[in-house]
């Protein structure tokens, strides 16, 4: 992939449907309530019995905010009542547990990720808590290239947090800053002071986190490019390690927080087009990578060495460095991934709360993958990670002519490519820079379950 | 495995086996027959229904009456030791025969699991040993598979390292299979690498890092349960065998 990004407005309008931003494949929506705690358990177990297992990736979510944006799709509880949340610990604890007898213990938790919600809507005592329940039940690696993080809310968290964050062995944050501009933080319901923000990123440098990551979001309601470009300017000025720029979705329909926003102040398309423009471009001057979809990182950034090697993977917090692990996601409707399965915990807190009073695994859904379902899994890594798709590759480990099988999906590129979207050649494809803001309408290509229901509505748009 | 499937007869109906068309023909216990013999051979073969990875074809204590040999997919044996745990005493491909222990005592000493969807040909062991003092070739080569597993076992009593041991495991199975007619230089494994540890007296976690350390190496290339063998001669040098 190249690094110079040229800016596709008319065919990021021609492109603009809706689109999954694929940090998994199949998505989502392909779970069933078939595969269950039984099926799961199978899962793991053959997991274990490989001959060298994967790594672990641990994935908390912890769902509690005091407070909620306006803009946020995510699954969380808006609550002050901090009973509830201590309950939902009671129970994490029990997961966690359940959880940690399944894998064996020679298995190694290399990367670790607490989200939500707000995760720092606990105290610190609360997090260590958490932090050491996981290490009774799992192996922590204790290497320094282990990627280990926490999401902050920066309103929650100050100096001396920091440095207990760090203490309990994060040393990787995300903040979500959105936007800084007092009138669209008022209007998403998310007021958070600039300077202390900005302070915050420094003191986690300073207590040893190794990568700091900021998340901004364009398209919220009352945002100009002007306004952005300001907030842009703001973080630049801390040098954060990464940087995400979600696209907000206004689906008010799906998302009932949304709601609360004045959909006449959301910026039509063609401002949108504006804001994505003019933040690329500021963040590449800057000196940044584009990685793909939505993150930018600095050159010296692990991300930015992986891109360039092609060793870069995807996961669901984006995209990520480690080596394939299996992902064992606790906490109310966390997503894991083990061996070729996926699996989902139930979604409603009493729900999740129940099955684990009962001391069962708390499943709700989850997928076992078919062969199909695993190649065209690699194909869509290949694109939105590599930029490139080497038939050769997949013809040996999956026992296919890629020509012959994929004839349709190739013939599907073919106005893509009249585009300027991707090169085709004899025996691979490749992604020109001008695709590389259109990954997903590239990927979507292959998505089997679009090509069989061309609906797809309740997707974010792709920009 | 549910108790129904455990009492389903292996052997539910007498199948006609033809050992003369078997694709293990150059590896079974008749490969020295000629067609007369093969064809008396043939009457005391019981072809076993297929047989469920988890059930097990023999347990501990069964009364000795058949000896086994598989014609498809894989089998454990093993033995509870006295502090509950599974010890692996060996593995069984296509083609090898399972319960020449159980002679001495009359009984089954180990427990006997498929660990892939398996089948079996049954062979009672009074007609086996009727057979072979007629037929000479039957009874060498009687001795000559009893022997092969002495050799086997003595060799894997010797003192290695883990490194040698599992390398030898490796040349093993790679020779094995490619007697069978399959890849020397890649298969799949039906066994976890808990069974393999157990086989080798190792600690689970050894296996793993002893085949991260050779794979590393550029020995072998590992995908889950799939070895690829990289390096036949330095993998052979580090099991101390010449033939691999």
């Amino acid at each position: 992939m190249s690094n110079t990004i040229t800016f596709p407005k008319e065919l990021i309008k021609k492109y603009g449907l809706a689109g999954p931003r694929y940090t998994s494949y199949p998505t989502a929506l392909q779970f069933h309530e078939g595969f269950d705690a039984e099926a799961y358990r199978r899962f793991v177990q053959a997991s274990n019995d490989d001959l060298i297992p994967r790594p672990l990736s641990l994935y908390v979510h912890l769902p509690f905010c005091k407070e909620l944006c306006y803009y946020c799709a995510c699954n969380k509880k808006v609550t002050r009542n901090r009973e509830r949340a201590e309950t939902y610990l009671h129970y994490l604890d029990k997961e966690i547990q359940l959880q940690g007898k399944l894998f064996d213990s020679d298995r190694q938790v290399i990367q670790l990720h607490f989200g939500g919600g707000t995760p720092t809507y606990y105290d610190d005592i609360q997090l260590r808590h958490i932090v050491e329940q996981l290490s009774r039940n799992f192996l922590l690696s204790r290497s320094d290239s282990r990627e280990f993080s926490i999401e902050i809310d920066p309103r929650t968290v100050d100096k001396p947090r920091i440095a207990n964050l760090a203490d309990m062995g994060f040393n990787r944050v995300s903040m979500g800053v959105q936007d800084f501009d007092p009138a669209v933080q008022k209007a998403v319901n998310r007021v958070q002071n600039e300077g202390k923000t900005l302070r915050l990123i420094e003191d986690a440098r300073e207590h040893g986190f190794n990568s700091v990551s900021v998340d901004l979001i364009y398209g919220l309601p009352l945002q100009t490019p002007k306004s952005f470009e300001r907030t842009i300017d703001s973080v630049l000025s801390v040098r954060p390690d990464r940087l995400s720029v979600y696209n907000y979705a206004h689906l008010p329909h799906l998302f009932r927080a949304q709601r609360m926003i004045d959909s006449q102040q959301v910026p039509i398309p063609e401002v949108r087009l504006q804001l994505l423009d003019s933040t690329i471009r500021k963040l590449v001057e800057a000196g940044y990578v584009y990685i793909g979809m939505d993150h930018f990182a600095l050159p010296d950034d692990e991300l930015s060495l992986a891109m360039k090697n092609g060793t870069l993977q995807r996961n669901f917090q984006g995209y990520s460095t480690c080596r394939e692990t299996d992902l064992v996601g606790m906490g109310v409707s966390a997503i894991g991934k083990v061996g070729n399965s996926f699996v989902q915990n139930q979604k409603d807190i009493r729900d999740w709360q129940a099955v684990l009073e009962q001391n069962e695994l708390p499943v709700w859904r989850g997928l076992g993958l078919s062969g199909e379902d695993r190649l065209r899994r690699e194909v869509i890594l290949a694109i939105m990670c590599q930029g490139f798709v080497n038939f050769s590759d997949f013809e040996e480990r999956f026992g296919i002519d890629f020509r012959t099988h994929f004839a349709l999906e190739l013939e599907s590129l073919i106005p893509l490519q009249d585009d300027g979207l991707v090169e085709l050649s004899e025996q691979s494809f490749e992604v020109t820079p001008v695709g590389l803001l259109l990954l997903r309408v590239i990927a979507m290509k292959f998505d089997e379950y679009l090509i069989n229901d061309q609906q797809g509505k309740s997707y974010s748009k792709v920009i | 495995m549910s108790a129904d499937i455990e009492q389903k007869p292996y052997f539910p109906e007498r199948l006609q086996v033809a050992c003369s068309q078997c694709t293990l023909g150059d590896l079974c216990l008749p490969r020295s027959l000629d067609a007369a013999g093969l064809e008396q051979f043939e009457h005391i073969v019981n072809k076993s229904r297929p047989i469920q990875p988890g059930e097990h074809i023999f347990r501990a204590g069964d009364k000795f009456q058949s000896i086994a040999a598989v014609r498809a997919g894989c089998f454990k044996s093993y033995v509870i030791d006295k502090n509950g745990e599974e010890q692996v005493l060996g593995f069984y491909l296509p083609g090898e025969i399972i319960g020449f222990d159980a002679i001495h005592e009359k009984t089954h000493r180990a427990n006997v699991v498929a660990l892939d969807t398996s089948s079996v040909c049954g062979l009672s062991f009074e007609s086996v040993t009727e057979m072979a003092r007629h037929l000479p070739k039957l009874q060498e080569e009687l001795f000559r598979v009893m022997s092969l597993h002495i050799s086997e076992l003595e060799a894997s009593a010797a003192d290695l390292s883990a490194e040698e041991r599992i390398a030898r495991l490796l040349c093993s199975l790679s020779q094995r299979f490619a007697s069978r007619g399959y890849s020397a230089k890649e298969f799949n494994l039906s066994m976890s690498r808990r069974d393999i540890a157990s086989n080798l007296r190792l600690a689970t976690e050894t296996i793993s890092r002893v085949l991260a350390r050779f794979q590393s190496a550029g020995l072998i290339k590992v995908n889950r349960k799939k070895v690829a063998i990289l390096d036949f001669e330095k993998l052979k040098e580090l099991a101390r065998r010449d033939t691999c």
